[in-house]
C-alpha cells in the first residue's frame, strides 16, 4: 500500500498534529442540522417572502462557518488570554443596546438595526462569558473552588445578566445563569456553596418574576401559560397552535412546503422561535426525530470534547457551549411541544437569525478547537 | 472532594444531557405518533371552511317556452346580529356605511328589522358591486359579523304576471327546517307560495358546497374542494302569458267599467273591488288564473317587509295575497242551473220536453208562510212557457224554483239531496286537486249535514230542518252552498267533456336547463259523470242559447262575437251575497261543438253577470278562439231584459 504524499501522509504521521483530530462528526452534524435550518426557514418564509430569507439564513450560515473556522484555526488558549478584552466589548455592546441606538422588537430592546441585518449584542456575549468564567474558574487550582473564585465568577456574570433584563430578555439570561452554574459546577464549586447559590437564585427569580416591574406583562403572561395553561391567553394559543402543526405532521409530514398550520400563519414567529413546528409538521416525527438525533450527536460530541480536553479550561469551555446548546435545544423544542414555557430563544443553527446562527457556529468552533487541541 | 469531581460532575451534566433528549422524544412520540389523528382533524378544522353554495333554482316558463321566473346573481351583505357586540355595532356600521356608500342610518333601520329572526343574518345591503364585496372579504378582521355572500335573485323577465299563480320565495323558517327531513338548512331559499311552493322540490336543486382554505386571520387562500350547485329544474306551466296578460287585465276593466255604476235591482252604485278568472283547457290544464285585488310580485321576490305584509293580507286592502280564483268561496248563482238541470233530467223528475208556464212568480208550496215564500225572476220578468234549455237560455228563476220544490215533495222517491249528489259529481264540495295551496274545498249542504250542524251550533245554519224553501234556494244556487272559481270552471270543464272531470294541472312538465324533459304532467281524471245523449245535447241547447239567442242572458255581452265560427256556450249568475252587492259569474266553454277552453269569471259587488262578468269573458273568448285579438277595453253591457 503506497502512502501518498503531501499534506494528508503528514497529517497522519504526526500524532500530536491538531488536524489529525479535527471531530468530523461533530463538524458534518452541524453542517447537516445548519443546512436543513437554512431550508426550513425557506418553507415558512417562501410564501410571503419568497426567497429572501433564504438569501439571507444561506448568507449567515456561510459567514457562521467562516467564522468557525477562524475559531477554531486560532488555539484555544489564546482566547484565556483575550477572554477579558472580549467581555468588555460584549459589555460595551450590551450598554450600547440600551440607549437610543438600539431597536426595540416584541417589547425588548436587544437588537442593533444594521442596515436590513440586525445585531443582538446578547448573542455574541453567551460566548464571551463563558470563554471568561471558564478561564477564571479553571485558574483556580483547589478542589472545591475557593468561595472568593465562585463570588467573583457569579460577581462578573451578573453583569451582563441584569444589563439583558433590562431589555427585558428573560430567556437570554437564563441561557446564562444555566451556562455559568454548569460551569462552575463541573469546575468543582462546593455542594453547599452550590445550594447557597440555587437558593439565591430562586429567590432572585421570584423577586424578578413576581414583584418587580422587571417583567412586562407580555413576559408574565408567556411565562405563566405553563402553569396556568388559560386558553384565552394568546401564548397558550401560540402553544395550542404549535402542537397541533406538530402533532398534524404525524409520522410522515405533511411535506416540503406543505404544512397548513405554518403555511396559513396560524404558528406564529415561525421563522425564528417557532421553527421546529414547520419541521414537525412537514417532515412529520420521521424528520423530526432524525433533527432530534443530529441535535444528539452534537451535544454528544461536545460533552465527548469536555471529557477529553487537554486542561481545565478547555473543559470548562465546552461544559459552558453544552449547556448553551442544550438550555436552547430544551427549552425551544420543549416550548413548541407544550412542555416548557414561551420565551423567545432561538432553536440551535434552525432559527433565522445572524446572531444566533453566527454564535452557535462560533461555539462549536470553541469546541472543535479544544477537541483538536486535545494532545498539543 | 476527590479529584475526580470534574469527571464525575460531566458525567451528571452527560445524564442530565440524555434525560433532557428522552423527554422530547417522547413528547415528540406522544405527539407525532399517537396523538397525530386527532391533530390533524384540528389543523384541519382551523383551516378549512366549508360555504354552502346554493343552487339557483329552475325557471318558470309558460306553456310557449316564454320566461316568467328566472334568476339573477346579487351580491348581499349582511350582519349577524347574534355576533354583533354593542360596542362593536356602531364602529362596524361606520365602517360598512364607508364602504357601501350608504348611510349609518339607514344600515342601522335595516339591522333592526325585526322580521327577520335574531340568529339569521340581516340582509343590510343588496346587489353590491364586486370591488365592493372584494374590500369586505379582505378585511374580513375589521367587520365582525359582517357576512358578504353570492345569492340568486328570481326576476321577472315579463314584468309582473300571474302573481298569485307564481307565487314568492324566502327563506326558509324553523318549521321547514324540521319538516324537510333534512334536505333544508338554515338561510335556504324555498317557495313560499304558489307554484314556487308546490314545486319546490323540482325547483331548488342541490346546493353545492365550496371547502376554502382559509390563513389564521379568516382570509380565503384557496379552493381545496368545489361541489358545484346544480340548478333546479324549470317547469313549463300549462299557463299561456299571453292570455294570462289578458285575463289579468280584463277582469280589471271589467271591474274599473262595473264600478260605481247603479245596479238595477238595488239602483246603488257597485262597488266592484275584487274577482277571479279561470281559463281551463278541457283536458284539466289551466290557461290562465288571475286574482284581483293583484300585488306586485317582483318586488317582493326580496322578502316582505311588514307594511307590505299589511297590504298583502290586509282586510281594509283587501286582500290581494288571497288568490280568490282558488280560495275564494263564492255562491254561484244560476251558473249553479247545469247541476240542478242535469239532476233533474237524470232523476226522471223532468224530461227534455217538459215545459211550465214562468209567470215571473214564483210561491213556494206546502211549508212556507209569509211574505218571503213568494219569489220573482229577475225584475219579475214574465218568461211564458219555458223547457229546460229555455231556461237555461233566459235564467228562469221560476222554472228552477219549481224544480227544487218538486225535488223536495218527492224526496221520499227520489232522495232528500239529489241536487248536491248531483253537484259533487261535478265536483263541488270538494277541493279540484289542483296544485295551488291552500284550495278552499268549499260546502254543498244537505238536509243531513244541516241538521248536524244545527246540533253543533255553527253559526252556518239558522236552524235544523230543511224546508221547501231551502230546496228552492239550493236549485238556483243561493243559501246552502259556497264555491270556487276553479270547481264552476272544472264542473263546466265536465259537461263540456262529456263527463270526464280533469284534476287541473297548473303545469305540463318538468325539464331540465337543456329542455330534456324529467317529467311529463299528463291531465288526470278524477271521476267520470255519465251523462246521457239527450240530457246532454238538453242542456248544451240551453247554454248556447244563453249566448246566442236574442233572450240570451249573454246575447248583448256576446254581440257581433263570430258565433257562426266559434260557438261559445255559457251561463250567467247573479248570486247575492249580503251584506255585500251581488257577485256577477259568468261561465262558458268553446266552441261549443268541440270544446277546447272554459272560462270562468267571478266578480265581486258587481252586480249582474250578464252586464259585468260576460263581457270579460268574452274578450277571452276572442284571444282563445283568434277571431277577436285586437285592442280595446271591457265595456259594461246594458242587461237583456231581467239581467242575470
Amino acid at each position: 500500500m503506497s502512502v501518498p504524499r503531501g499534506a494528508l501522509s503528514n497529517f497522519n504521521r504526526n500524532p500530536s498534529s491538531p488536524w489529525r483530530h479535527l471531530d468530523l462528526l461533530l463538524l458534518g452534524a452541524t453542517v447537516a442540522v445548519a443546512a436543513l435550518g437554512v431550508l426550513m426557514v425557506y418553507s415558512a418564509t417562501k410564501s410571503t417572502s419568497g426567497s429572501s430569507y433564504l438569501g439571507r439564513q444561506g448568507v449567515f450560515v456561510l459567514l457562521g462557518a467562516c467564522v468557525m473556522a477562524v475559531v477554531t484555526v486560532i488555539d484555544y488558549r489564546h482566547y484565556r488570554d483575550l477572554a477579558p478584552v472580549l467581555f468588555g466589548g460584549g459589555l460595551l455592546l450590551l450598554l450600547a443596546v440600551l440607549s437610543p441606538a438600539g431597536t426595540t422588537v416584541n417589547g425588548a430592546k436587544s437588537w442593533f438595526a444594521l442596515g436590513s441585518f440586525e445585531l443582538q449584542p446578547s448573542e455574541l456575549m453567551k460566548l464571551a462569558t463563558v470563554v471568561l468564567i471558564a478561564a477564571l474558574a479553571s485558574a483556580s487550582t483547589s478542589s472545591p473552588l475557593e468561595g472568593r473564585t465562585v463570588l467573583t465568577c457569579l460577581g462578573i456574570a451578573l453583569v451582563p445578566i441584569a444589563l439583558i433584563l433590562l431589555q427585558p430578555d428573560l430567556g437570554s439570561a437564563l441561557v446564562f445563569v444555566t451556562a455559568i452554574g454548569a460551569i462552575l459546577f463541573v469546575a468543582g464549586m462546593h455542594s453547599r456553596q452550590l445550594a447557597v447559590v440555587a437558593l439565591l437564585g430562586a429567590f432572585g427569580a421570584i423577586y424578578v418574576f413576581g414583584y418587580s416591574s422587571m417583567l412586562d406583562n407580555y413576559q408574565r403572561d408567556r411565562l405563566t401559560t405553563f402553569v396556568s395553561a388559560d386558553a384565552q391567553n394568546t401564548a397558550s394559543f401560540q402553544v395550542h397552535q404549535a402542537e397541533t402543526a406538530i402533532g398534524a405532521g404525524g409520522v410522515t409530514g405533511a411535506g416540503l412546503f406543505k404544512g397548513t398550520q405554518t403555511k396559513l400563519r396560524y404558528v406564529p414567529y415561525q421563522k425564528s422561535d417557532f421553527i421546529f413546528t414547520v419541521v414537525g409538521e412537514e417532515l412529520g416525527f420521521a424528520g423530526s426525530a432524525t433533527l432530534l438525533l443530529l441535535y444528539a450527536v452534537i451535544a454528544w460530541r461536545i460533552w465527548r470534547a469536555a471529557a477529553v480536553a487537554r486542561d481545565m479550561f478547555g473543559t470548562l469551555v465546552c461544559v459552558g457551549v453544552l449547556a448553551i446548546f442544550l438550555f436552547q435545544l430544551f427549552e425551544n423544542m420543549g416550548m413548541t411541544m407544550g412542555i416548557m414555557p414561551v420565551t423567545g430563544i432561538p432553536l440551535p443553527f434552525l432559527s433565522y437569525g445572524g446572531s444566533s446562527t453566527i454564535t452557535m457556529f462560533a461555539a462549536i468552533g470553541l469546541v472543535l478547537n479544544v477537541h483538536t487541541r486535545r494532545f498539543s | 472532594m476527590t479529584a475526580d469531581t470534574p469527571r464525575l460532575r460531566l458525567g451528571i451534566v452527560g445524564i442530565i444531557a440524555l434525560s433532557l433528549f428522552a423527554a422530547l422524544l417522547t413528547r415528540l412520540w406522544y405527539l407525532q405518533v399517537l396523538s397525530a389523528p386527532e391533530f390533524r382533524l384540528q389543523a384541519a378544522a382551523n383551516s378549512i371552511r366549508t360555504v354552502d353554495d346554493p343552487a339557483p333554482r329552475g325557471r318558470i316558463l309558460d306553456r310557449n317556452g316564454k320566461v316568467l321566473v328566472d334568476n339573477r346573481a346579487s351580491n348581499v351583505v349582511a350582519i349577524d346580529r347574534s355576533k354583533l357586540t354593542k360596542d362593536e355595532k356602531p364602529v362596524v356600521l361606520k365602517r360598512l356605511s364607508t364602504v357601501l356608500g350608504v348611510g349609518v342610518d339607514v344600515l342601522s333601520k335595516r339591522l333592526d328589522d325585526q322580521r327577520v329572526s335574531p340568529y339569521t343574518p340581516v340582509p343590510v345591503a343588496a346587489d353590491v358591486t364586486e370591488d365592493k364585496m372584494v374590500r369586505l372579504l379582505e378585511r374580513s378582521d375589521e367587520f365582525p359579523a359582517v357576512v358578504a355572500k353570492r345569492v340568486a335573485v328570481r326576476t321577472y323577465p315579463m314584468g309582473n304576471i300571474a302573481p298569485h299563480v307564481l307565487g314568492y320565495v324566502g327563506e326558509a323558517t324553523q318549521n321547514d327546517i324540521d319538516n324537510s327531513s333534512g334536505s333544508l338548512h338554515l338561510g335556504d331559499e324555498i317557495g313560499k307560495s304558489g307554484v314556487e311552493f308546490e314545486y319546490d322540490r323540482d325547483l331548488r336543486g342541490a346546493p353545492g358546497q365550496e371547502q376554502i382554505e382559509v390563513d389564521a386571520s379568516g382570509k380565503p387562500i384557496r379552493v381545496v374542494n368545489r361541489k358545484a350547485p346544480v340548478q333546479g329544474n324549470d317547469i313549463v306551466l300549462s299557463i299561456d302569458a299571453d292570455v294570462q296578460h289578458l285575463a289579468e287585465n280584463s277582469l280589471a276593466q271589467g271591474l274599473a267599467a262595473a264600478h260605481g255604476r247603479s245596479f238595477q235591482d238595488t239602483k246603488k252604485p257597485l262597488v266592484a273591488d275584487a274577482g277571479a278568472v279561470v281559463v281551463l283547457d278541457t283536458k284539466g290544464a289551466v290557461v290562465a288564473l288571475a286574482s284581483y285585488p293583484t300585488f306586485d310580485l317582483p318586488s317582493i321576490a326580496n322578502g316582505i317587509t311588514t307594511e307590505e305584509a299589511k297590504v298583502l293580507f290586509g282586510a281594509n286592502t283587501g286582500a290581494p295575497f288571497f288568490d280568490r280564483a282558488v280560495q275564494g268561496l263564492f255562491a254561484p248563482g244560476s251558473t249553479w242551473k247545469l247541476v240542478t238541470a242535469d239532476a233533474a233530467l237524470r232523476s226522471g223528475l223532468i224530461t227534455p220536453n217538459f215545459s211550465l208556464v214562468d209567470t215571473g212568480t214564483y210561491t213556494i208550496p206546502g211549508d212556507c208562510t209569509g211574505s218571503a215564500c213568494i219569489k220573482h225572476n229577475a225584475g219579475s220578468e214574465a218568461w211564458g212557457r219555458v223547457g229546460v234549455s229555455r231556461a237555461l237560455t233566459v235564467s228562469s228563476d221560476v222554472f228552477f224554483y219549481t224544480l227544487g220544490a218538486q225535488f223536495w215533495s218527492n224526496r221520499k222517491q227520489l232522495g232528500d239531496d239529489v241536487i248536491q249528489r248531483q253537484a259533487e259529481q261535478y265536483g263541488f264540495g270538494q277541493i279540484t286537486g289542483i296544485p295551488l295551496p291552500a284550495e278552499a274545498a268549499g260546502r254543498v249542504l244537505t238536509p243531513k249535514m244541516k241538521a248536524d250542524l244545527a246540533a253543533k251550533n255553527s253559526p252556518l245554519v239558522d236552524g235544523p230542518y230543511w224546508y221547501t224553501g231551502n230546496n228552492v234556494s239550493l236549485a238556483i244556487g243561493q243559501e246552502s252552498m259556497v264555491v270556487t272559481p276553479i270547481q264552476i270552471a272544472n264542473a263546466y270543464a265536465t259537461f263540456a267533456n262529456n263527463g270526464d272531470r280533469y284534476q287541473p294541472n297548473i303545469a305540463l312538465k318538468i325539464q331540465r336547463q337543456d329542455g330534456t324533459v324529467v317529467r311529463e304532467i299528463t291531465p288526470r281524471v278524477a271521476a267520470h259523470v255519465d251523462i246521457p245523449g239527450p240530457i246532454h245535447s238538453a242542456i248544451l241547447t240551453g247554454l248556447e242559447g244563453a249566448v246566442s239567442d236574442v233572450k240570451g242572458t249573454a246575447f248583448n255581452a256576446f254581440d257581433g262575437f263570430p258565433l257562426d265560427k266559434w260557438r261559445v256556450a255559457g251561463k250567467t249568475g247573479t248570486a247575492q251575497a249580503p251584506p255585500k252587492q251581488d257577485t256577477a259569474l259568468f261561465v262558458g266553454f268553446g266552441p261549443a261543438t268541440n270544446p277546447q277552453y272554459v272560462v270562468a269569471v267571478v266578480m265581486e259587488q258587481s252586480g249582474f253577470g250578464a252586464t259585468s262578468a260576460a263581457p270579460v269573458a268574452r274578450r277571452l273568448f276572442g284571444q282563445l278562439s283568434g277571431l277577436e285579438t285586437g285592442p280595446g277595453a271591457v265595456q259594461f253591457v246594458q242587461a237583456n231584459g231581467a239581467g242575470d
